[in-house]
């Protein structure tokens, strides 16, 4: 008994022994993936893209260890902080945000340029998992109950929606919604929120900007505008639909190579290595991010306290939907919405918000075996 | 074992009290719904996992879809032929004269890359001997720069290239780029806009035709007529120095088609230079700018009158007091203070007997009617310049009467000129267009022949007897309408010497051809005028010259102004020959 109570209080060593190296070897792996394309991308050279990724990711990996050993008390006691700060700086950028591409979505620190809907991916879903912790099992059917997590999940999204970003704002819904349906909320309570959001799109589509309502258009017949609005998804399709099999080759790709691809180095990256090493390339790399999937559901089958079981899933969702997005994007699946390939597209941002998930994922794993109360607090 | 377990959970901490029975019965059901959570819990995690599996394994399918089993790829040969699409020079744009009025030309441009000019003082020297406008010392700093490019030339002409070429100074090189030349300068700056240095239309014609000026080989062929547009620019130009007009307006527009055969505004630019020119002289007076019209608003007011049946020829309102409505009070300007017919309305321009025929036929009549002759949305014309009328959002009485003598309603003159076409053609509406077209273009009807005949009437009996006698160009038969409304101040309200004269004309009018409109902004009244700027003062006198010189090139004929034939059809009883 007192070795289980003793699973509690791990020596940082034991906790760096128990990290999911496993786990580690997968992000790795994509990762460099990552750096072979951004490689290819620059046409064989590691500027622009390659280098600095490289710098981000080792940032990013130290981040990773650092937060995984770190006590999981500490995480739940910083969430509401946490989800404070990314709230006020997307109130900052709503006042005096920096304009870029046409919405207003970064903030400038001096330091670096921060992009706080990034950050409030991980933020809200820290929130909602201590929220979801304190609460008695017996008051989650009371909607009294689900008000305050409507409201954590809502003000920020408000905020996103008016930058206007909707593809962080619809992945910020989706990953919230896998959170109350895991917190035990009832079935028809989502079912009357999805036949509600379903009756009001005709409404909503009145207050989508221009450009939104053509990019749903275009998804709707990408040959609609083949030379304007169309343009990313016909050669998207051409690209991928040249690699075949086992692709022209690594930096062979003519439609990427030759710039008829846009944005290959960022959001159509993914292309980009479908052309140059093909189907079997794609679903290698489709096949990693399953294995991180299957790895974070497992990590929160085997939590054993809310908290950690609801932030593994949480931030897993997060991730996967970021991976599902951007490839069904390129392939014409979905419409064009701005989601970059979790630790492959070049960005610094995304690369970051990544890595700190699976700091949490790591963490929510190596205090698996932690037993906290519900009232934790009052200890 | 139960309590060890809770403390095992680390549910207290606190030294263990002695449990009663009702605690660890309660403690228990807790463990059970606890349990049930747990359970419920990862049911609901493995459906998730389940549900992104399938949508990773969805996408997987799709994937093998579109990259080994679908033949997405485009026939590449289409591409290829729409790439050569692109090479086509901007086509040129001719009146409907043929006369060029926008072309294309090759230019040559001089760059350098310095870093393989081996003796740059030398080869500056040789240099500015050909390029005699750049000075040497300039040029020497150019080729000496710590660069890989720099432009030295933007223009060079085909006697200075072959110079330079012959000087065999390694780095140095020509560019050719394209052009857009506009031989004609300022004479249609407004209809035709201007491109960008990357030759890309971006505004007038330019802009809306550029898909088609850069994909197919042939001329643009305008319906504006390049005689005619001199004329007209050169009267209202002329006009406008002598009243000290801030702007000016014209349009010449044929009645039976809608084609704008001139279309003027000033101050106007240079298409070639189009940076040079001040930011006031883009503006677009013409088709962009809404103004209130004042009264040649009566001509629709009475044609709604006689076409919704509420008032035929012989009607007749008491104008002897101003009206009141709401807390407004309607005067008139050239106040008779007696019964006035209808035609006398019109020739008077009275603003009360105008307010007492909309209330026969009523606010909804007065807006469909509106709507129907397009005075409600923005001109068709084919400019991406075009402005979208002003009108209240709520049609109140107030509403209905202002705007029956043409206030508190703002279009521009586009809107006028067409729709005045419409009232004297015969009644058939035609949307305006600037560009040549081979059918004749269909319309439709807004009112019945005998309204038109009536208008007619009524325009003619205007420049007989009322404010448009100075338009008034001999064998032409002119008829028309003065306006003369005063500018809404940027803070509200009226200005006060602040105006807008117009007038709108028809020729010949039994059987008009041409509806002619023109426009002066913020006019100041001179001695010739007694100091008036009014519209029958100011712009009636540049339509009398307008037509005096346009109608023989539009092959229009002058008749004998005592013609018996054509005075019958147009006569008209004014029922104050009796009274005074």
């Amino acid at each position: 008994m007192a070795s289980e109570i003793g699973k509690k209080e791990l020596t940082l060593t034991q906790k760096f022994w128990q990290l999911n190296w496993g786990l580690i070897l997968i992000i790795s792996l994509v990762a460099s993936v990552g750096f072979a394309m951004l490689y290819s991308a620059a046409e064989g050279s590691w500027d622009p893209w390659a280098s600095r990724q490289a710098v981000r990711f080792g940032m990013g990996f130290f981040l990773m260890v650092v937060i995984a050993v770190i006590d999981i008390k500490f995480w739940m006691r910083l969430s509401y902080i946490l989800y404070g700060i990314g709230f006020l700086l997307l109130v900052a950028v709503e006042v005096f945000g920096q304009v870029g591409m046409g919405a207003q979505r970064w903030i400038d620190l001096k330091v670096i340029v921060l992009q706080p809907s990034e950050i409030m991916k991980i933020a809200l879903v820290l929130a909602l998992a201590r929220y979801f912790h304190g609460i008695p099992i017996e008051d989650i059917g009371r909607i009294r109950t689900l008000i305050i997590p409507l409201l954590l999940v809502f003000l920020p999204i408000g905020l996103i929606l008016k930058q206007p970003d909707l593809g962080t704002s619809l992945m910020l819904v989706a990953g919230s919604g896998v959170i109350f349906f895991l917190a035990g909320v009832r079935i028809w309570k989502f079912a009357l929120v999805i036949v509600g959001v379903l009756a009001s799109l005709p409404v909503a589509w009145n207050y989508l900007h221009p450009y939104q309502q053509n990019r749903v258009l275009t998804f709707l017949d990408p040959e609609r505008d083949p030379l304007g609005a169309g343009y990313h998804i016909m050669q998207s399709k051409i690209a991928m639909g040249a690699g075949g099999m086992f692709g022209k080759g690594f930096m062979q790709g003519s439609q990427s190579q030759l710039k008829f691809l846009p944005e290959k180095q960022t959001d159509f990256i993914f292309t980009m290595l479908a052309e140059e090493i093909g189907l079997v390339g794609g679903l290698g790399l489709m096949g990693l991010y399953a294995l991180l999937m299957i790895y974070g559901t497992f990590i929160a089958v085997r939590c054993r306290n809310h908290f950690g079981r609801l932030t593994a899933l949480g931030v897993t969702t997060t991730f996967s939907l970021y991976a599902f997005i951007n490839i069904a994007m390129v392939m014409g699946v979905i419409p064009v919405v701005g989601v970059p390939l979790p630790m492959v597209s070049y960005g610094g941002t995304a690369m970051l918000t990544v890595m700190i998930g699976f700091g949490l994922l790591m963490n929510c794993y190596v205090h698996r075996d932690m037993r906290i109360p519900r009232n934790w607090r009052e200890m | 074992m139960i309590l060890s377990h809770w403390k095992k959970l680390g549910y207290t901490t606190k030294p263990v009290k002695r449990m009663t029975l009702s605690d660890l019965k309660r403690q228990a059901t807790l463990q059970g719904q606890q349990t049930e959570a747990l359970e419920t819990g990862r049911t609901r995690l493995m459906i998730t996992g389940a549900l992104m599996a399938l949508a990773f394994t969805g996408i997987g399918f799709r994937m093998i879809d579109v990259m080994a089993l679908s033949n997405v790829s485009e026939p590449k040969t289409r591409n290829i032929s729409q790439s050569q699409n692109l090479t086509f020079d901007r086509a040129p744009i001719v009146d409907r004269t043929g006369m060029l009025v926008a072309t294309t030309v090759k230019t040559v441009s001089l760059a350098a890359d310095p870093r393989k000019i081996m003796d740059p003082q030398d080869s500056a020297e040789k240099l500015g001997q050909i390029l005699t406008d750049i000075p040497v010392a300039k040029l020497y700093k150019m080729l000496s720069r710590k660069a890989k490019f720099v432009w030295v030339d933007r223009r060079i002409t085909p006697t200075q290239q072959q110079k330079i070429n012959a000087l065999g100074i390694p780095g140095l090189e020509f560019r050719t780029q394209e052009s857009r030349v506009y031989p004609q300068g300022n004479l249609m700056a407004h209809v035709l806009g201007y491109t960008n240095v990357d030759n890309k239309g971006i505004s007038g014609l330019e802009k809306s035709f550029e898909e088609t000026l850069t994909s197919q080989g042939e001329a643009l062929r305008l319906s504006i007529d390049g005689r005619v547009q001199h004329i007209v620019r050169d009267e209202v130009q002329k006009a406008m120095t002598e009243f000290q007009a801030i702007g000016g307006s014209a349009i010449v527009l044929d009645a039976n088609n809608g084609q704008v055969v001139s279309m003027v505004s000033l101050p106007d630019f240079d298409p070639n230079q189009p940076g040079k020119a001040s930011v006031e002289s883009h503006f677009n007076r013409t088709t962009l700018g809404v103004y209130e019209l004042g009264s040649t608003f009566k001509i629709f007011n009475s044609a709604m009158a006689l076409e919704s049946g509420t008032a035929n020829m012989s009607s007749s309102y008491d104008a002897s007091k101003p009206i009141r409505i709401a807390r407004f009070t309607i005067n008139d300007y050239h106040g008779k203070n007696r019964v006035l017919s209808l035609p006398e309305v019109f020739i008077y321009s009275s603003n009360i007997g105008s307010a007492k025929m909309a209330e026969a036929f009523g606010a909804g009549y007065q807006k469909d009617f509106l709507q129907k002759i397009g005075m409600l949305s923005p001109s068709p014309v084919e400019l991406p310049e075009v402005g979208r009328p002003q009108y209240p959002k709520t049609w109140r009485p107030i509403n209905m009467v202002t705007i029956s003598y043409g206030h508190g309603i703002a279009v521009s003159p586009m809107h006028v000129a067409a729709g005045v076409a419409s009232m004297v053609n015969g009644g058939t509406h035609y949307q305006p267009s600037l560009i040549m077209q081979d059918t004749k273009p269909k319309g439709t009807r807004v009112i019945s022949a005998r309204s038109s005949k009536a208008i007619r009437k009524l325009m003619r009996a205007n420049n007989i007897a009322g404010s448009g006698k100075k338009s008034n160009a001999i064998g032409y038969f002119v008829g028309g309408k003065t306006g003369t409304a005063d500018k809404v101040k940027a803070t509200g309200g009226y200005a006060d010497r602040a105006r807008i004269s117009s007038y709108v004309a028809a020729f010949p009018m039994h059987k008009p051809k041409y509806v002619v409109y023109v426009m002066l902004d913020e006019p100041k009244g001179n001695k010739k005028t007694f100091g008036y700027a009014t519209g029958g003062w100011v712009a009636a006198p540049i339509i009398k010259q307008i037509v005096t010189r346009a109608a023989p090139i539009l092959g229009v004929t002058p008749i004998d102004p005592t013609s018996e034939e054509v005075n019958r059809e147009l006569a008209l009883k004014l029922p104050q020959d009796s009274h005074t």
